[in-house]
């Protein structure tokens, strides 16, 4: 690492930059992991998505992709909270009165605190899904389980929310930040980033609203209870639990 | 008193040495330069300056002579250089580079502009500004200056200012604002390269002259009001023009000629301080609280027609007034040049119709400048091209729409071709003082073409002053000086109580009051059109308001703050003094010559009528009670620099 | 300041404007009450009339910072009931006139806020940050004399227009007072797009930019977040285009720069 590329990515524009290109690598995680999720509806047993779940799982360079997608994130809010206090430090005397003329929407100058919500939920469903001990009827159950249960879906529902609102913004950002900008092409992009943040946000909720509408009798049939961590408490009380050989451990 | 001294000027009494070169006027600049000794490049950064102003003249002087190597010091009274009020001008600037190939030549720029002049100025200095004017665009695109381009990528030119040929470079309508970010950016790189050090919100309020040389400067820091002195081996005034003597000015408002009256009092002549350029097309006043006036580009005149109603005190709107009651006046009177006579002409009749009660408006002080025939000939939108961005300007401002009603304009003093006298050189006559840009009384004699007040100062800062000023530096001995003399002290002395007795006359008015009484009187006793029983008058009115000034005024705050309410009070003090010397010279002047026009002295048709017999002089003033500051009478005696025209041959402007 | 006595005409107004005797008073609001105001009147002539006044009752004036009163200088500019220039688009404060607000209307009136642009007094700020930039790289190094003819190097007309957009920056500050990060990269973008879209602007294209881009930092001034409220209070409607070229070269030259 030479001085210039350290100048580079610890200067704001650099860090802008760092924050644009995790995020386009998270939305392609997302692009992946939607598509992985609607197997889900690709018959009622959900035998696609163990499957495709199971496929994954047995990759060997699974560990390698998991900690790189955990940079990214790690990357992505370390910056994005960096950025945020830095900018506070710009403008120490605030001002009694502002009103905003430009193209600020929810979504922009809610960033951080949608982008806090993304984390909290990212937390609780790696530990719902990903390290909490996989049930012997396979990934989709846990996944019908979870999304059974009002609280369990409420609080995917608020996530994937979150993310559409930050996406909403985020696009068309990154492509700011990354010096990409045309008068002909910028609005394309402005309205395929909304788009894309409509469809991801969708795409992710029809997981409950299927296990609720689709599927209700079947997702009621057998509750056996036993179940999980509450949303809430999540990232804490399920990582004792046993892990089953399937699943690898990561370092997190 | 203090024990500073005053320049000894030599020329007392004697006709000024403006130190012209002599021979075919083609090569006196070069011919000059050789002659001119050159500073030993290792002796540069020996070697101090101080310059003072950032405008078009200060910054490009800066800029240059650090990149010569000299160790420079830059001082404005703005928060940065950048805000200088060279920043405001619009239309363009001109040079002879004739890329239109349509007639222009070095000789014909300076023959205008002589003409233009009205026969006023000096032929040396107006023939190397017109060979300079095309390095200062060579320069300036060098620079990165975005002047207008035709689709092939080459430079646009336009006709300005009832030119003949199409010699105005311009960027849309920012030609200033460009070219001074321009000089600006020369001279920020080199204080980021340490080469000049930068005072900004610094008021320069004195002149040192030590020994009889102009050594250093006395400041305000303006703000925490520190009062703090400068030592060099040259000091250069460029510091602008004076036009806001008048209060209401298109000058922006900090404007101001404190440097400059500050100069004179230690000895430099002001030359010609009558010759104001007012400017035709300007927004007129709307009421009492008026605080600046705003010009528009006198290109509106190429398609708008100027007229007034034929009868007086005509109530109707116009357009309810039909065509064979309004008086197109300048197409009557002019019939080939019409609506683009020269702005002295112009700003005169529309006075003259006011004054005879034909003005429009509910002041009664302004005329039309209608649209009307123009777009029923092109239609609105291709009005809309050429003047959008004027017309939305104007709306603005006052809320009516010039595409359905006509534009009411009225004349506003826009520049002063008066200023110290300087030489060749630029040199004042204070030794080691010299002056850039129109600060200096040089290059427009009576009457300034429109783009060529750009062309001077940056003629002055880019290529002038940095060859002329080893006329000094290789040529005089110069003792090593600091703050130390005695001089310094004495100054500054003089600085802090003129500041601590503008703050305790404690009377009622406020500076500004006394400005616009003051603005007042000059306009309509010295403005566009004077008269001996008119001068006489407002010369009583002037003692009378300068006295009243020192025995009544209020400044609130202290001097050890930022305090704008002292800092107007300071050059409104200066103003009223040279308000004084305008009227002065005026009364002088027993002719008319471009901007100044003596009704006494007029043709049967109403036009200057120039007596070159007795006036074909520079007038330079020398301010002979220079103690008597603080309100003191002061007293001038008169120094004449013959004008001798070995080029041009002398004749009267005619426009009809 | 009282409306009691001499029934004026005019409108009536609240203004709540900020004072501050110094850089070291903490400062606060304070309320005055002024009539007979011609709509016709500039805002600035308004605060004219509004000093006068307060001198006349041996009160401070307000400080404030105005030169050209036209919109070019940049010396202008306050935060008027939050506003960056007041409520009209493309304007600067020199140029709003009273016409644009309601009789009997309160004013809330601050200086430009950011920890670059220090408060000296009043509403009079520091901004010889920008001064800084601009001496960091934001030139073209160009000695005086040895240029070469003006028509020798050919700029495409839609250059030299875009170019022109830019320049036209008058380095009021607005966009930072409006950015909710207090970022000066529109300021900081429009001299990058200025002098990169010309050829001659091409030699330190990379130098300028970093050396801008570390000052503008050094300053400490915020990044952006893309809100855009600077294009939006810009009177000159700078685009944010602008900013997408600065962080366009600067990470060019970040990643090819060789010294
Ligand atoms: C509205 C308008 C439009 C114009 N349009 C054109 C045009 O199109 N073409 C053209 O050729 N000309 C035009 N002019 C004229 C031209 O703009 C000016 O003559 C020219 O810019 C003056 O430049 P300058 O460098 O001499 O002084 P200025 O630009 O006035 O600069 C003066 C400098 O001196 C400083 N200063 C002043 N007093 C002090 C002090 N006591 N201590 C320290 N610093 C001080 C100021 O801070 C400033 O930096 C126009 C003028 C106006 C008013
Ligand atoms: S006073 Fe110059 S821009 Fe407002």
């Amino acid at each position: 690492m030479n001085n210039r590329l350290f100048a580079l990515a610890t200067s704001s524009i650099g860090r802008k930059a760092l924050m644009a290109l995790t995020g386009l690598g998270l939305i392609g995680f997302l692009v992946v992991h939607l598509a992985g999720n609607l197997t889900l509806l690709a018959g009622s047993d959900g035998a696609a998505f163990n499957s495709y779940a199971r496929t994954i799982e047995s990759n060997p360079l699974l560990p390698l992709a998991e900690v790189g997608l955990a940079a990214l994130f790690l990357a992505h809010i370390v910056l994005g909270i960096r950025q945020a206090a830095g900018n506070r430090e710009a403008r120490p005397v605030g001002y009694r009165q502002f009103q905003s003329h430009g193209n600020r929407k929810v979504s922009t100058s809610s960033m951080l605190v949608t982008g806090l919500i993304v984390l909290v939920f990212l937390v609780v469903h790696i530990s719902d899904f990903r390290l909490a001990a996989r049930h012997p009827q396979g990934l989709a159950y846990m996944v019908h389980e979870r999304m059974r249960q009002p609280l369990g879906a409420a609080v995917y529902l608020l996530g994937v929310g979150a993310l559409g609102v930050h996406l909403w913004h985020a696009f068309q950002s990154l492509f700011q930040s990354l010096g990409l900008r045309h008068p002909r092409y910028s609005p394309l992009i402005d309205k395929a980033g909304r788009g894309l943040a409509v469809l991801l946000a969708l795409g992710f909720a029809v997981l409950p609203v299927y296990t609720w509408v689709a599927s209700p009798a079947k997702a009621a049939a057998k509750a056996p209870a036993e179940s999980t961590s509450s949303a809430v408490s999540g990232p804490h009380d399920s990582s004792p639990a046993a892990a089953t050989p399937s699943v690898t451990k990561e370092p997190r | 008193m203090s024990s500073q001294s005053t320049a000894p000027t030599a020329a007392q009494n004697a006709t000024l040495d403006s130190k012209c070169p002599q021979g075919p006027i083609q090569d006196r600049w070069d011919r000059h330069r050789f002659q001119t000794k050159l500073v030993n490049p290792a002796n540069k950064r020996r070697f101090h300056v101080l310059v003072v102003g950032t405008g078009l003249a200060g910054a490009s002087a800066a800029a240059t002579l650090a990149e010569l190597g000299y160790r420079v010091s830059v001082f404005c009274i703005h928060e940065s250089p950048r805000r200088a009020h060279s920043i405001a001008a619009q239309g363009g600037i001109n040079a002879a580079k004739n890329y239109p190939n349509d007639g222009d030549s070095i000789w014909r720029l300076f023959y205008d502009t002589i003409k233009g002049g009205d026969y006023r100025a000096r032929e040396s200095n107006v023939y190397r500004l017109a060979q300079i004017s095309n390095h200062i665009i060579d320069q300036c695109v060098a620079q990165g200056v975005p002047f207008a381009r035709e689709y092939g990528g080459l430079l646009s030119n336009r006709s300005f200012g009832g030119a003949q040929v199409s010699r105005t470079f311009y960027a849309r309508g920012q030609t200033g604002q460009q070219l001074l970010l321009g000089a600006y950016q020369a001279l920020m790189r080199q204080v980021g390269e340490k080469k000049i050090q930068l005072y900004s919100r610094r008021e320069m309020l004195d002149v040192v002259v030590a020994d009889g040389v102009a050594r250093g400067i006395v400041c305000r820091e303006l703000g925490s009001g520190k009062i703090e002195s400068f030592a060099g081996d040259a000091v250069l005034l460029a510091t602008g023009g004076y036009g806001n003597v008048f209060y209401l000015s298109t000058n922006a408002k900090l404007s101001n000629a404190t440097a400059a009256w500050r100069a004179h009092r230690r000895g430099a002549f002001f030359a010609n301080p009558c010759f104001t350029q007012i400017h035709p097309t300007c927004i007129p006043v709307s009421g009492s609280h008026q605080s600046k006036l705003t010009l528009m580009s006198e290109s509106l005149r190429n398609d708008g027609r100027v007229w007034v109603p034929q009868k007086r005190d005509d109530d109707r709107p116009p357009a309810a007034i039909p065509a064979a009651e309004r008086d197109y006046f300048l197409e009557r009177k002019y019939p080939s040049f019409g609506n683009l006579v020269p702005r002295d002409v112009a700003s005169r009749n529309a006075k003259q119709v006011c004054d005879e009660g034909r003005g429009v408006g509910s002041s009664k002080m302004s005329v039309y400048l209608d649209f009307g025939d123009a777009i029923a000939r092109d239609g609105a939108p291709k009005i809309a091209e050429k003047y959008g961005n004027l017309f939305q300007m104007y709306q603005r401002i006052t809320a009516e729409d010039p595409y359905h009603s006509p534009m009411r304009i009225y004349p506003a003093v826009h520049y002063t071709m008066g200023g110290l006298w300087v030489d060749y050189n630029l040199e004042s006559t204070i030794p080691g003082l010299f002056v850039l840009g129109e600060a200096n009384f040089s290059d427009h004699g009576a009457n300034r073409l429109g783009a060529s007040a750009l062309m001077q100062g940056l003629a002055d800062g880019y290529f002038v002053i940095p060859a002329t000023l080893g006329s000094h530096l290789a040529g005089r001995k110069l003792p090593p000086v600091s703050t130390a003399h005695p001089a310094f002290a004495a100054a500054e002395q003089d600085v802090q109580q003129r500041v601590e007795r503008l703050l305790s006359i404690n009377g009622k008015r406020g500076a500004d009051d006394f400005h616009r009484e003051l603005g007042l009187i000059v306009w309509n006793y010295c403005g566009m059109a004077r008269n001996a029983k008119g001068l006489d008058l407002a010369l009583g009115k002037v003692g009378a308001l300068r006295e009243e000034f020192w025995h009544n005024l209020r400044v609130l705050g202290s001097a050890q703050e930022l305090n704008q309410s002292l800092e107007r009070a300071g050059r409104v003090a200066d103003f009223l003094e040279l308000a004084e010397l305008m009227i002065v010279d005026a009364r002088h002047r027993e002719e008319s010559c471009g901007g100044h026009f003596r009704e006494e002295y007029q043709t049967e048709d109403g036009e200057a009528r120039r007596n070159d017999a007795q006036f074909a002089y520079a007038a330079a003033w020398q301010h002979t009670a220079p103690g008597a500051d603080k309100g003191g009478q002061p007293s001038w005696s008169l120094h004449k620099e013959p004008l001798n025209f070995e080029f041009v041959s002398l004749s009267q402007r005619s426009y009809q | 300041m009282s409306a009691d006595h001499a029934p004026s005409s005019g409108m009536r107004l609240t203004l709540n404007i900020w004072r501050q005797s110094g850089p070291a008073d903490a400062g606060r609001m304070e309320t005055y009450h002024l009539d007979g105001i011609s709509p016709d009147m500039s805002f600035l002539e308004m605060l004219d009339v509004l000093n006068v006044r307060l001198e006349r009752e041996g009160r401070e004036p307000v400080a404030f910072d105005h030169d050209c009163r036209e919109g070019i200088c940049g010396s202008c500019g306050v935060m008027i009931d939050g506003n960056a220039h007041g409520p009209e688009a493309e304007t600067a404060t020199c140029q709003l006139h009273m016409r644009s607000f309601a009789d009997g209307a309160a004013l809330t009136i601050e200086p430009f806020r950011a920890k670059g642009f220090p408060v000296l007094k009043d509403l009079v700020l520091d901004r010889s940050a920008f001064d800084r930039i601009i001496a960091a790289g934001g030139f073209i190094s160009a000695n005086t004399g040895c240029a070469v003819d003006a028509n020798s190097t050919p700029v495409a007309k839609s250059d030299a227009e875009l170019s022109m957009d830019a320049a036209q920056c008058i380095g009021c500050g607005a966009c930072v007072a409006a950015c909710p990060n207090a970022a000066a990269m529109l300021f900081v973008g429009a001299k990058i797009a200025h002098l990169g879209l010309l050829p001659q602007g091409q030699p330190e294209r990379s130098k300028r930019v970093l050396a801008m881009a570390r000052q503008m930092e050094a300053e400490g001034f915020g990044s952006c977040s893309n809100y855009y409220e600077c294009e939006a209070a810009c009177p000159k409607a700078i685009s944010v285009e602008n900013i997408a070229r600065l962080n366009r070269d600067y990470l060019r030259a970040g990643l090819t720069t060789r010294d």
